[in-house]
């Protein structure tokens, strides 16, 4: 993955959008991955009854929509860049369930350059998710350490 | 409580093997909102060795295709840390086994827990065979919209001590024991 130099980012830029399935296998398949068994992820019948949020079905882990937040950034410029740069932070907020069969797409752009010098320089980039309701599930921030 | 035979094919590897499948065993002995008190700290259970699978896994499980992140093969001829990179969320599988079934944080089991916001940092990327030690500390207690809020700071350092992420995990809990029955027992 190859990431742009912080001085040639422009804030307002925008990443190419990425579509997560929550699929019941898909969030089957992420309670073993992220070791959190919790049945309101994979247990339907005890989803319908306990009804923690409200609602009668299966839910994506909150950490599964962090995932695919932060992986807005990450698939366009790499968990570590080819250029160099790395990411530093994700903090999220969750707005609505993910209710199973789902599918979450989210955007992003940059919103913030952060200038602490030659090697130190950052950007934070506003991730947005929505189901396919136009709904918006969840938010982040994404802090990603660029090359000069 | 049962566990869906179906997840069984989603069973990759050596930990989630052994890993205790049924969330509601043992859910008497976690801390709960009720009993936490900000300021308390202490190790995780468990400590976690950092292996390939483990990596490629949760990779996968959040729908990577870049062959830097599962390919271990490519990775290592091609990646800049000669290994898989690890997608930077993982540290919530580290969380998950190193927190374990009792003591302090086994609250992030709750059943009928609801999860409102997380900040993640990466100091740098973890590499195989570290032994990865939790340390928790109650950071935040408190009620918003009569929702009972708890927060804990999660660091995580390898087995030299050398810090490589934090995690500032925060969920909406069923605030007492009794509470949380009501969910265990559904």
């Amino acid at each position: 993955m190859s990431n742009p130099t912080f001085s040639k980012i422009e804030t307002g830029y925008a990443f190419p959008s990425v579509a997560q399935s929550y699929a019941q296998s898909a969030i089957d398949h992420y309670a073993l991955a992220s070791l959190d068994m919790n049945p309101v992820h994979t247990n339907e019948e005890w989803a319908a009854r306990a009804q923690v949020f409200g609602m009668p079905v299966t839910v994506g882990h909150g950490m599964m929509t962090m995932s695919t937040l932060a992986s807005v950034v990450t698939r366009a410029w790499g968990v570590i860049g080819k250029n160099g740069g790395s990411i530093r932070y994700v903090d999220s907020k969750f707005t609505k369930p993910v209710k199973v069969g789902e599918t979450v797409t989210a955007t992003a752009k940059v919103k913030q350059k952060h200038f602490h010098g030659p090697g130190k320089n950052w950007v934070q980039v506003l991730v947005e998710g929505k189901d396919s309701t136009g709904d918006l599930i969840g938010f982040a921030e994404v802090g990603y350490n660029l090359p000069d | 409580m049962a566990v869906p035979t179906r997840l069984d094919k989603f069973v990759k590897t050596e930990k989630q093997r052994h890993f205790p499948k049924d969330f509601m065993t043992g859910w008497e002995e976690y801390e709960t909102w009720a009993d936490a008190t900000v300021g308390q700290s202490g190790p995780a259970q468990r400590t976690f060795v950092i292996t390939e699978e483990d990596i490629l896994d949760y990779n996968k499980a959040c729908g990577e295709t870049d062959p830097l992140m599962i390919d271990p093969d490519y990775a290592r001829k091609n990646s800049p840390t000669g290994e898989l990179l690890q997608h930077p969320i993982f540290v919530t599988t580290i969380a998950f086994y190193s927190l374990g079934e009792k003591g302090i944080g086994t609250w992030i089991r709750t059943p009928g827990a609801r999860n409102p916001q997380q900040r993640i940092e990466i100091i740098e990327p973890f590499k195989y065979g570290e032994v990865v030690t939790t340390t928790v500390t109650t950071s935040q207690k408190f009620v918003q919209r009569g929702k009972p809020y708890l927060q804990m700071l999660l660091d995580f350092h390898n087995e030299k001590g050398v810090l490589k992420a934090r995690w500032w995990c925060s969920l909406i809990l069923p605030e007492t024991q009794a509470d949380v029955a009501r969910f265990a027992n559904a």
